[in-house]
Formats: C-alpha cells, structure tokens, sequence
C-alpha cells in the first residue's frame, strides 16, 4: 500500500504563497518602521519613496498617519492584507503547518483586525517583526514535512529576491544566492530547470524570478470537468 | 432538572476549588489563537465563529459509559447489516421486519446503487450516534443516529490537550480515559478499506462550516487533504493530482460531503466541489468511501424508529439502549395518535438535520398547528412525531455563575476492522435556559466529556 502524504497543486501554490506573504509581511514592517524614523526627523516623504519603490501610492499627513496607513491604508499591499492573505493561505495548508506557527500568525491577525480604530503603535510593529521571523523559525525546526517546508522556503526565497530588486536594485545580490533557490527547486520537482538571470533589466529579473513556481509546480493540461475514460 | 451530582463530578470539583480560576480565560485565548471555528452562513455572509466552550465537562462514570459503548456497538453494528442488506438482498424487507415503503420512500436510499459491495462490507466507517440522558429514568436514550458525514470530534480533542495544558490537576489526580488514540484508530480504519494508494479526506473547501475539523483530521491521520477538483477518476480508478504532475492513486476517501454534492456526474450535476466519475470507481470497488454512499437510508429519521427491530434482526440481541418513543404519521394509528396529541410531541421534518426542521407541539400557535397538521395530512412519510424527552441540563459557567443548560452528547464510532467508540465524545449545551435544541448550527457550544473511573 502507497500510503503517506501528497501535496496536490493547490495546496503546493497555497503553502509557496503563505511563504511570500509571511516573508513580505516581515520585509514591509521593517521597512515601515524604519521609514516611520526617517519621517519624523529626515525627509517627510520618504514613507512616500519607499512605497514608489513598490509601485504603489501612499498618502499621509503625518509620521503617526504613515504607520496608519501602511497598515490599514486602501492602497494595494497594506500589512493588514498581507497578513490576511498569509492567514488564509495558512488555514488552507495548516494541516501541513506547526500549531505553534499557526497560532502566532493568527494572533498577529486577531491583534491587527482589532486594532483598526487604533493609533498603530510602532512598538507592537517591532514585535510583529520579531514574530514573524519567529514563524518562519519554527517552520524550519518542523522536520516531519519537509515537503511542505519547502514550498514555504521557496515561496520566502522569492519574495526575498523580489524585495530586494524592487527596493535595492540588488541583481548582482539575487544572482549570488540564486544557487539556494534552485537547490530548493530541485528539492521539490527532479525535472526542475534551475534559473539564471543573465539579463540586467530589474523588470525581466523580476519576471523570472516570479516564474520559478512554474518549473516546481505542473499544471495539468487536463480540464477538471471530466476526464474519465469509459473505455466504451 | 440538572443531573445529580456523581462522585466523580464532585471529584472535579473538589480539584476546580484548589486551581488557579483564572486560567480559565486561557481557553477562550487559546481557541481564538488557533481559529478553532465552527463556521455560519448567516444572512448570506461568512461568518468565522469560536465554537463557544465551556470548561465544566459532561463526567460520565465509566460502569456508565461501558455500558453505552456496548449499546452503541451493538447499534453501529446493525445499522452497518442493514446498510448491506438493503443494498443487496433485502431480506428485512422481504420478510415484512421494516415496510418496504419506507425505504423506497426514504430521500437517502439510492436504488442505483443496489448490488455494490463496499471493500470489507463496511459502509459505516465513522458514525456519530447522539443522545441524552432522560431525567425521567435516569436512561440513555438514542436521539439520532448519523451514518453520512457526523463532525464535531476534532473540538474535544482539540480543547482536551488544551485542557491538559491549563490545568494538569485534573489528570493527575482523577482517572481520565484517553481520546487522543482517535486519530491512530481513524487511520486505521482508513488503511483497513483502502484499496491501494492514498488516503483521502475530501473537504468542500476553506468555507464549509467544519473546515477546521478537516483539516484537523488530515493532520491527526497523516491522510492528503484533497478538494474536488484535487481528484480525478481514469477508467474507474481515483487518482490525486500532485503538484509536480505525478498522478496518485487514491485507496480510501474519507468523504466530508454529502452524496448529493460528491459526484456531478451521479447526483447534483451543479456541484463544483465534487469529484466527476467518483461513483463510478466506487460502484467497481476500486475506492473506499467514507461514510458509503447511500447511508442516507439508515439515518432517516424515519428509519431510526425501526432500528431496535434491525437488532434483533440481524443480532438476534435485545436493544441495550433504547429510542425515544416515536410515532410515524404515515401509519393510520400513529397518525391519528399524533393529531390527538400535538401540543405534547417534537415533529421534526425526516429530511432536515442540525436542529432545523423541529417543532415543538406545545409552543405552536392555533394557526401553525393547522399548518403543521394540514402539512402532516399531506405528506405524513415526511415527519415522524416523539415524546418530548426531559433530558438532564448539565452545569455551565457563563459569566462567572453556574447555571443549568439541555445538553445532549455525540458519541463517535470508528468501524475498521473493530468497532470503537471513542471513549469521551462530543457534549453540546444550548446557550439559552430551556432550550432543548443544542445543534452547533443552533448556535449551541460545546463542552468536553470525560469518563472517569474513581
């Protein structure tokens, strides 16, 4: 009898998402808070450069309002959506995930979603951050799926790549640590082709590295409806 | 009438007085930190609901709860022949013991499944048989039996190691039986039916009310949580998509859809969350499912009232617990019985479940009787009629007080190559005082059930 754990391909996408949106959620808090810093005291538009960087407008009339914004603000990519895309990921595959994970990322969620008519506070940010790297530590300590663990570094290992192009321009960065990522791909998919950015275009290394979940993951050609053969 | 004392709920007690009472907040924290939710639908919206919890449990001496596991098992164990009698021989039938009519009436009996042998001949792999205590007799009594797709089992496990965290007292000094085997035994089961390949727990997704359970189990049993479209059927065999193309035989489905939904080929051709063709790999027992498809039939409400007459059936036992007295109105007797006497019985509609479709006789109006009468003239296969049954009221904490609240208990069986009743269960309180409907879709909470030997 094959038994034993499979990991479909929505659960593969849902678990590299929650990988992304974790890692994002931590990246964009720490540059939250440290814009928060440069615009009290340096350049009152940096919270405004920093989200350019993005491809995202921000608007905000004071360093306190940026914060509020950051988090709850209408424009694409608040940390309250992030972080609610991660917990939604999350419930999906948390039959994959460590309780403990789990629960800290929905504390985070429960703390943000109740904090809305709040002054957002720059301090419980800081311990967002500490608990989000907490997270993504404990996923790393799980040694009974591993499977399911790699999915999450991958999905981390991009967002970082594409962090760091849009905020740092960083390709000669990407392509140094390029070899951990395919390491991981070959991990999951033995037919995986690993990357490489030879161009030095940020918009095509940012399309590229965004496309390695196409090599782990096959979609399959078959149409979900019917594909029964009745042999007859 | 809240139930008498025992010594081992007096022994919770006496240890409840020396803990720490504040810590009692840390199971409300620890549900909504694990988003241990019981989902509704209500007004069209998705709702993420705590299942409310209260931290006094149902305590069943276990003299008393040995004797409901051997009434259960002897259920279960009818139930599962009458499963297969009914869709192969049909001998009970032939021989007069239940009136044909009510099950070729009956909306869970699918006639185009007569003749399919599920692997092993279990088509009742996980059961969830509720009851309450009559405060009358001091009895057990069967409620309803649920053979399709019971939850609720994943809450006391879940809040049992939350229990054993908070306050360790109770487990040192009492003798608790043990539920967290559940998982190992489910498993079990699973690999006993499976008939090559996977095993599967087949959810309708992220927004179906018990998706936590689901996933729950997925986790517990080591089994691939799976949607629909997660599945596909090749010339009669069940088949997982992996992600990285691969495709994996599926052995046994662990179903948590009903038929209607499970197959669109089959049955609801507008289900999206089914699998299309799973019937067909069923019906050539190329795959396990659980609960079988068609059990529908021998948790009819209707049916229900025969099932002491299955036992001594196929058992040739009597019946160790018994069914709340119940009168058909599709009978000529009953029916005139029933009319007589409304204002005294529960009606409760054959095709509805979790708490929808009961009526009490004694708070209709003159106009809603006639209609209910008017309604029972026209389709008297339809409801079935019982005695209101005064079950005990448990003790629940709610703001700080303890106070009496209807409480029935779920008790949940596995049938693999044994039948087990896992020793605790499910207890549901109603969250307003005299309020005899304590479904979870109710809004009712729950409470964990131990089953102590002093």
């Amino acid at each position: 009898m094959t038994n034993g754990v499979a990991i479909s391909v929505n659960t593969a996408q849902q678990l590299y998402w929650f990988g992304r949106y974790v890692q994002r959620a931590e990246t964009i808090l720490r540059e939250l808070v440290k814009s928060y810093d440069y615009v009290i005291d340096r350049d009152v538009d940096d919270g405004r450069k920093l989200y350019a960087k993005l491809g995202v407008e921000i608007d905000y009339r004071s360093a306190c309002d940026f914060l509020k914004q950051g988090v709850y603000g209408k424009q694409g990519g608040s940390i309250e959506s992030i972080i609610t895309w991660a917990r939604e990921n999350a419930i999906e595959t948390r039959h994959l995930l460590d309780e403990r994970g789990f629960a800290a990322l929905n504390k985070i969620y429960n703390h943000i979603s109740a904090g809305r008519e709040r002054a957002v506070s720059p301090t419980y940010l800081e311990e967002a951050i500490d608990n989000f790297a907490l997270i993504l530590g404990i996923f790393s300590s799980e040694l009974g799926r591993p499977k399911a663990y790699n999915f999450i570094r991958l999905g981390q290992q991009v967002e970082r790549f594409d962090l760091i192009l849009r905020l740092y321009d960083g390709i000669d960065l990407v392509n140094a640590e390029l070899e951990s990522m395919n390491a991981i791909g070959r991990r999951l998919n033995r037919n995986y082709q690993p990357l490489k950015i030879t161009s030095s275009s940020i918009p095509k290394a940012l399309s590229a590295v965004n496309g390695v979940i196409d090599r782990v993951i096959v979609k399959s050609e078959v149409a979900s409806e019917s594909s029964q053969r009745q042999g007859q | 009438m809240i139930e008498p004392i025992s010594p081992e709920l007096q022994k919770f007690y006496d240890v409840f007085e020396g803990v720490d009472q504040t810590k009692v907040s840390e199971f409300k924290d620890f549900l909504e930190a694990n988003a241990v939710n019981f989902n509704l639908f209500k007004d069209g919206s998705f709702i993420e609901r705590s299942f409310p919890f209260d931290m006094i449990p149902r305590i069943i001496p276990k003299a008393e709860f040995d004797h409901l596991e051997a009434g259960i098992i002897q259920r279960v164990k009818a139930l599962n022949a009458f499963l297969n009698d009914v869709y192969t021989e049909q001998k009970i039938l032939k021989e007069g013991i239940v009136p044909r009519e009510y099950v070729d009436s009956a909306k869970g009996f699918l006639g185009e499944f007569m003749g399919v042998v599920p692997p092993k001949e279990i088509r009742t792999h996980i059961s969830g048989i509720d009851l309450v205590k009559d405060a009358v007799s001091g009895n057990w009594i069967i409620l309803e039996d649920n053979l399709r797709v019971p939850s609720g089992v994943s809450y006391p496990l879940t809040i049992r190691r939350a229990f054993r965290h908070t306050y360790p007292e109770f487990f040192e000094s009492m003798k608790i039986s043990k539920i967290k085997q559940y998982g190992d035994q489910l498993k079990a089961a699973m690999d006993y039916v499976n008939t090559g390949g996977l095993n599967v727990i087949l959810t309708p997704g992220r927004y179906n009310s018990a998706y936590y359970e689901h996933s729950y189990l997925a986790k517990i049993t080591g089994a691939t949580l799976a949607e629909g479209e997660d599945l596909i059927v090749e010339e009669n065999e069940v088949f997982l998509r992996s992600y990285n193309g691969q495709m994996l035989r599926v052995g046994a489905i662990y179903r948590r859809l009903d038929d209607d939904f499970l197959d669109p080929k089959e049955f609801d051709p507008e289900s999206l969350i089914g699998v299309p063709y799973l019937a067909s790999a069923y019906r050539t027992g190329n795959v396990a499912i659980m609960n079988s498809i068609g059990n529908g039939v021998a948790d009819d409400k209707g049916i229900y009232y025969f099932v002491p007459q299955m036992i001594r059936y196929y058992l040739d036992e009597e019946p160790i617990l018994s069914n709340a007295p119940t009168y058909l109105p599709y009978y000529e007797k009953d029916r005139e019985y029933v009319l007589a006497n409304i204002d005294k019985l529960v009606i409760k509609d054959v095709a509805e479940a979790g708490g929808y479709g009961v009526l009490f006789g004694n708070r209709l109006n003159p106009e809603q009787r006639e209609e209910i009468i008017g309604m029972i003239l026209a389709d008297p296969r339809r409801f079935i009629a019982q005695e209101v049954i005064e079950f005990y009221d448990l003790p629940c904490m709610m703001n700080g007080e303890i106070l009496p609240r209807k409480a029935d208990l779920r008790a949940y069986v596995i049938h693999g190559e044994e039948i087990s009743v896992s020793m605790g269960g499910l207890t549901r309180y109603a969250m307003e005082e005299g309020n005899y409907l304590v479904n979870s879709s109710q809004g009712g909470g729950f409470k964990d059930t131990w089953v102590v030997e002093l």
